[in-house]
């Protein structure tokens, strides 16, 4: 035997290889504890309910799988964002385990995703004197856009691929912060 | 009452196990609903729920589309320019059944197996070329698909989720980038 790695990470490692030919719904505990090599009962420890094990899922495919490029300035988020809906294409699987994870009832106190600090801080550099309430509206929209949701929606309801998907999302990126006042921006 | 998504003709019996299914997650959450207490709750035997719902992705489905065709139903819009006013309608209605918007949003999210994810796309598509009839495909697909991304429930799972809104701020967020969306068609509506 390898050197045992921690239960709760070995859990989710398995639930990624079996993944790739089965969908989530489809991952039953049973299958999941035999591919581990552990008692069912020890999955039911670790995750309580399948919302559980599909959040932490999420959380460890999203370090391992989607690790989010750092930006700094909104040229930069966009190319971090259009690497990412890449990396969804390429693995649809993992992504929409991403997207469903998401818009689940919240399993714990979760804490807001990385990608959302990393927006808030990119507009506090970009247009440092624009109101809170500007603020707040314009970075949940670019959340919004750069999500896994935007990815799974265009891509499973307008059948679009990553370059089309990244052309969308350039466009509503511009729209939003066509709103951004002038006066507001930080100088060049 | 004109309704967004069309609701597949349901019988009286699968009216009553979505119903009570429905009501079931309201008070205990998605997960731990047993096909028996669906039964005892709808009034009828648990094989009859199996009969009409083989699988729990089955049974999934169909009381999401029933919630949206029913709990979330909404008049239809009569102008593209209208949406920003239909979305903040949607976004409280939302937050007055959380349970319910939540299921609604992750079944929308599975993939293959998973609801329509934008079932307002064909609506949105006609008023938008009704009104604005002169934009490029690819400014027409760009439009369509923020704007549907923007009406749906997961808008509201996201900016609860990621930025502690409350339901006035949700509404307002909403509306707000709609309106972003919207504000560049403005001077390309064909002449009254």
């Amino acid at each position: 035997m390898e050197e045992p790695v921690d239960t709760a990470t070995a859990i989710l490692a398995s639930a990624a290889v079996l993944l790739r030919e089965r969908t989530f719904d489809d991952i039953s505990y049973r299958a999941l504890a035999d591919e581990v090599g552990i008692s069912e009962r020890t999955i039911y420890r670790q995750y309580p309910t399948r919302a559980h094990l599909l959040a932490a899922l999420s959380n460890w495919i999203e370090q391992t799988r989607f690790p989010l490029p750092p930006f700094v300035t909104v040229s930069d988020f966009r190319a971090a964002v259009h690497e990412r809906f890449r990396a969804f294409d390429a693995s649809p699987a993992y992504a929409y385990v991403g997207a469903r994870a998401s818009a689940i009832s919240p399993t714990l106190d979760t804490e807001p995703a990385h990608i959302t600090r990393a927006i808030e801080a990119m507009l506090d550099v970009a247009a440092p004197t624009l109101n809170r309430r500007d603020r707040r509206r314009v970075a949940a929209a670019l959340r919004y856009f750069s999500s896994a949701m935007f990815w799974a929606r265009l891509r499973t309801g307008f059948d679009l691929d990553a370059d089309e998907i990244c052309d969308a999302f350039d466009r509503a990126v511009d729209t939003v912060l066509t709103r951004v006042p002038e006066t507001t921006r930080a100088e060049p | 009452m004109s309704e967004s998504v069309a609701v597949p003709s349901l019988s009286g019996t699968q009216e009553a196990i979505l119903a009570a299914y429905a009501e079931l997650i309201e008070e205990l959450g998605s997960d731990d609903v047993s096909y028996r207490v669906i039964a005892r709750r709808a009034g009828i035997a648990e094989r009859t729920v199996f009969r009409n719902y083989p699988t729990r992705v089955d049974l999934l489905l169909a009381t999401s589309a029933w919630i949206e065709a029913t709990l979330f139903a909404r008049e239809e819009s009569h102008s593209i320019f209208d949406l920003p006013l239909a979305i903040r309608e949607a976004m409280q209605r939302y937050d007055e059944r959380p349970e319910l918007a939540h299921v609604v949003a992750e079944t929308a999210m599975r993939g293959v197996n998973g609801a329509a994810p934008s079932p307002g796309r064909a609506q949105l598509e006609r008023l938008l070329d009704a009104e604005v009839p002169s934009l490029d495909p690819a400014q027409r697909r760009a439009v369509v698909a923020a704007l549907s991304h923007l009406d749906s429930v997961g808008t509201w799972v996201t900016f609860r989720r990621e930025f502690g809104m409350d339901r006035r701020d949700i509404a307002d967020a909403a509306a707000w980038a709609a309106e972003a969306v919207l504000d560049r068609l403005r001077d390309r509506t064909t002449p009254a």
